[in-house]
């Protein structure tokens, strides 16, 4: 019995391995999964998003600034201090997109200017639109405030451990006064313990 | 002894996708009329964490805010994820891909206060769902 028993299981364990090894394991993860590594990982950026959106939301200083009016923002991107690559854009896109949804602010694009300026012209020149119906320049609404802010890191090495810390910090600002009417800060600390083997 | 070999293998991986259970603690919350029901989806972690007191109020620009107390009853260290969830009045949930999962750090037999902002003005309901860390995805690629 045993001299059938474990050629038998050997080879269907040795079927069973060489067949996971012929295609790779693809799945569809969770967005906010467990970290893998001690870098800043998309549920981080996520988090942070939510975090300085409620903030932003919830604070009495913002409506106080804006009289309780829904005051038309615009976005300065985020200097990146850290040592990272890091999409800064991306973050400020998330966080204006919550902000929008909330119906609480207005936004204006300027990275788009130069196509709302080639569409414009487009109406005016090409004589495809009725005139009346064209947009005319000088008729958009101007930005109250804008919001940026920043990415810093600090890396500390300890033996076989290595501790990264990292701090988003945004600041609305209000393009009148020249007064920050609000700011918060992320902090995000990760440690990474490398094998002994 | 063979049998018994396989009997135990068997309890061992039985175990072991118990330990893999991605179900937690759902707290429901009416903001309307103040009322809560609490789900506790499994026993491990009812046994460590506890939720004490929730109140309700309002952001000044209208919008729902809730704030959840949760008590650790173990000693250890806990590591958590949270989150919040908004529902409108239909009980359909608001925005649910933009909503994440918090971590938590809990310290033996203390207590924090986890708040959540509604994402629209339209959300009446809220609902916590509090999850052991190892429930998040963490395979491996």
């Amino acid at each position: 019995m045993k001299t059938v028993f474990i050629p038998v299981a050997g080879a269907v364990l040795l079927m069973t391995f060489t067949g996971c090894a012929t295609a790779p394991r693809v799945y569809e993860s969770e967005l906010d999964r467990a970290p893998m590594t001690s870098r800043i990982e998309p549920q981080d950026i996520r988090r942070t998003v939510e975090k300085m959106a409620e903030s932003l939301i919830s604070d009495a200083g913002v409506l106080e600034a804006t009289g309780g009016k829904r005051p038309v923002l615009d976005i300065e991107p985020m200097k990146n201090r850290s040592q990272m690559i890091v999409d800064m854009k991306s973050i400020t896109d998330s966080v204006r997109t919550r902000l929008i949804r909330s119906r609480l602010f207005r936004f204006v694009d300027r990275s788009t200017s130069g196509a709302d300026i080639t569409i414009m012209d487009e109406q005016a020149q090409l004589g495809l639109t009725d005139r009346r119906k064209a947009i005319r320049g000088g008729q958009q609404s101007a930005a109250e405030m804008y919001l940026t802010g920043s990415l810093t890191d600090m890396v500390t090495h300890a033996g076989r451990a290595t501790d990264h810390y990292y701090k988003f910090t945004m600041i609305l600002k209000d393009l009148r006064s020249g007064e920050i009417v609000w700011t918060d800060e992320q902090e995000i600390r990760k440690v990474a313990i490398r094998p002994v083997f | 002894m063979k049998l018994a070999c396989i009997l135990a293998f068997a309890c061992a991986c039985t175990v072991a996708a118990g330990c893999r259970t991605t179900a937690g603690t759902s707290v429901v919350m009416n903001h309307q009329t103040g009322g809560s029901v609490i789900y506790e989806g499994n026993t491990r972690l009812h046994n460590e964490v506890a939720v004490t007191a929730i109140t309700y109020d309002k952001v000044p620009a209208g919008l729902n805010r809730v704030n959840i107390q949760l008590t650790s009853l173990v000693q250890r260290q806990l590591r958590l994820q949270y989150r919040i969830a908004w529902f409108n009045a239909e009980g359909m949930e608001i925005d649910g891909d933009a909503r994440t999962y918090r971590p938590l750090i809990l310290q033996g037999l203390d207590s924090v206060t986890v708040t959540g902002v509604a994402n629209h003005p339209s959300a009446v309901t809220s609902r916590l769902r509090l999850r052991e860390l190892r429930a998040a995805d963490h395979r491996r690629w």
